[in-house]
């Protein structure tokens, strides 16, 4: 209550001089000790500013500090991405799901089994005719070898060397119907939710 | 087989007028450290026989192979099995809740306030989506699987989509015109393969761009000139076999009565027994 009194007499006062005014205001205000102590103004009496040799020093041990915190984060191990495949989903184990089992009579189940044992005895037979034409194969491609040697080294060294043009190999495989000639594929418009992993 | 050649008399090949060139060395090039090994070899007599590179372009399936009776029987099995040990889809629940909820609003008592979402269930249904997918199927129509034209033209690569075809080239042997794989006389300088290649650029009106798989020969066929033809020097020729497979579908209809684009059992009524032998034994047709 003084103080403001005191504050708003200096202001009063003030308003009407220039600078002895202004030094007696500054004397009556509540940051003036005394009176009677030196002129000092706020800004005098207070820290120096810029001190040239402790400040920049302290800047580079904050940034050393940091740097540290840094590597002791970055030495943490990557996450590994995860194998989206390998991830059951939820809706496999919704039970709202599950399908009825159908009851099969006798004779259901038992021609299922014969099925199975015929298919394998008909794989069987179709993996030994495709193993006998490799077979086949192979020693024709060797005998023809073993005769070109007979009649020239040079040209069996031409034959046995790699071919580097070979490789990339593209062909296109059967489809269920042949290629429609002049078919213009209608464009297809699709967002892209493949999910983009960063390590 | 203990003889790993078949010696054949050809009635008259025709008689190579160039054997004194081809008779002397096959080397395409000479250095210093091949000359001490090929020494032994050209040194002496030069081989008697005249060598041919030829080609076996296959023309790969274009269409899957129909199953056979087993085939589809298990696939069906397999198909009925599958089905049975699933969980029910997204769209099969979506058309067990459209079907409960079309029997609740057939109630008298129905509020449609109470379902929780019916923002979207009654505009689009499941069935309506398979109904509208089912005539989008319908409206596309695909290429037919065989044309109808197996039996008739062998020139055509068209024929048979569900095989692989082999090329083959009529040619007169001596006197006689003979199915053959194109094939052509070996020229010093050059590797087997390039003749080869040289064989299938060779044929006269046939524009094939074909794949070769790799540098080495598949098989070869060795054959006696008949005992008037032979010579000194030549007794017979070794035909070297590569494998290609043509890369592009299109191209110009062949010649019919010198062309042919044959599956392998068809293969015995245009080749000679020995030829054939050789031949089958890299053609492939699984």
């Amino acid at each position: 209550m003084a103080g403001i009194v005191c504050r708003t007499a200096s202001r009063v006062i003030s308003s009407q001089a220039a600078c002895s005014s202004s030094v007696v205001a500054v004397r009556h205000s509540h940051w003036f000790t005394s009176m009677l102590s030196l002129k000092t103004s706020v800004p005098l009496r207070a820290e120096p500013k810029k001190r040239k040799k402790v400040d920049p020093r302290r800047e580079l041990m904050v940034k050393e500090r940091l740097k540290k915190k840094l590597k002791k984060l970055e030495k943490v191990p990557p996450e590994m991405i995860p194998i989206e495949d390998f991830i059951k989903s939820a809706k496999g184990f919704d039970e709202t799901r599950v399908r009825e089992a159908p009851d099969l009579c006798f004779e259901e189940s038992e021609r299922r089994a014969l099925l199975l044992k015929e298919w394998s005895r008909f794989k069987r037979s179709q993996h030994q005719t495709e193993m006998h034409e490799i077979q086949e194969a192979l020693e024709a491609q060797r005998q023809a070898l073993e005769e070109l040697k007979l009649e020239s080294e040079e040209l069996y060294k031409a034959a046995v060397s790699p071919d580097t043009d070979i490789f990339p190999f593209q062909h296109d495989g059967p489809c269920y119907t042949p290629p429609l000639t002049n078919y213009e594929a209608p464009e297809g418009k699709y967002n892209d939710i493949t999910r983009v992993y960063t390590q | 087989m203990a003889a790993p050649f078949t010696r054949v008399y050809r009635p008259f090949w025709r008689i190579i007028t160039t054997t004194k060139s081809n008779r002397g060395v096959r080397n395409v090039s000479y250095t210093s450290q091949q000359w001490s090994a090929q020494n032994v070899k050209t040194a002496g007599a030069a081989s008697p026989w005249a060598l041919h590179g030829a080609v076996c372009v296959q023309r790969l399936p274009v269409v899957t192979q129909d199953r056979s009776p087993i085939e589809e029987e298990f696939m069906e099995l397999m198909q009925k099995m599958e089905f049975e040990r699933s969980l029910l889809a997204d769209h099969e629940l979506k058309l067990l809740d459209d079907a409960a909820l079309m029997s609740r609003k057939q109630e008298g008592d129905y509020d449609s306030d109470e379902e929780d979402d019916y923002r979207d269930k009654d505009i689009v249904t499941a069935q309506d989506l398979e109904d509208i997918w089912e005539q989008k199927l319908k409206d596309f129509q695909p290429a037919l699987r065989s044309q109808g034209n197996d039996q008739k033209d062998a020139s055509s690569s068209e024929r048979c989509l569900a095989d692989s075809l082999i090329l083959l080239v009529k040619k007169d042997v001596g006197s006689q015109k003979l199915w053959l794989l194109p094939q052509i006389q070996w020229q010093m300088g050059e590797t087997l393969r390039q003749t080869a290649e040289r064989a299938l650029a060779s044929l006269p009106g046939a524009d094939l761009k074909a794949t070769f798989l790799g540098n080495a020969p598949c098989g070869f066929y060795k054959y006696k000139y008949p005992k008037d033809i032979q010579k000194e020097g030549s007794v017979g020729a070794k035909v070297f076999f590569f494998k290609a497979v043509l890369s592009s579908h299109k191209h110009l209809p062949l010649e019919k009565n010198s062309f042919a684009w044959v599956k392998k059992d068809e293969l015995q009524d245009f080749l000679k027994p020995e030829y054939l032998k050789q031949v089958r034994r890299f053609i492939m047709a699984l």
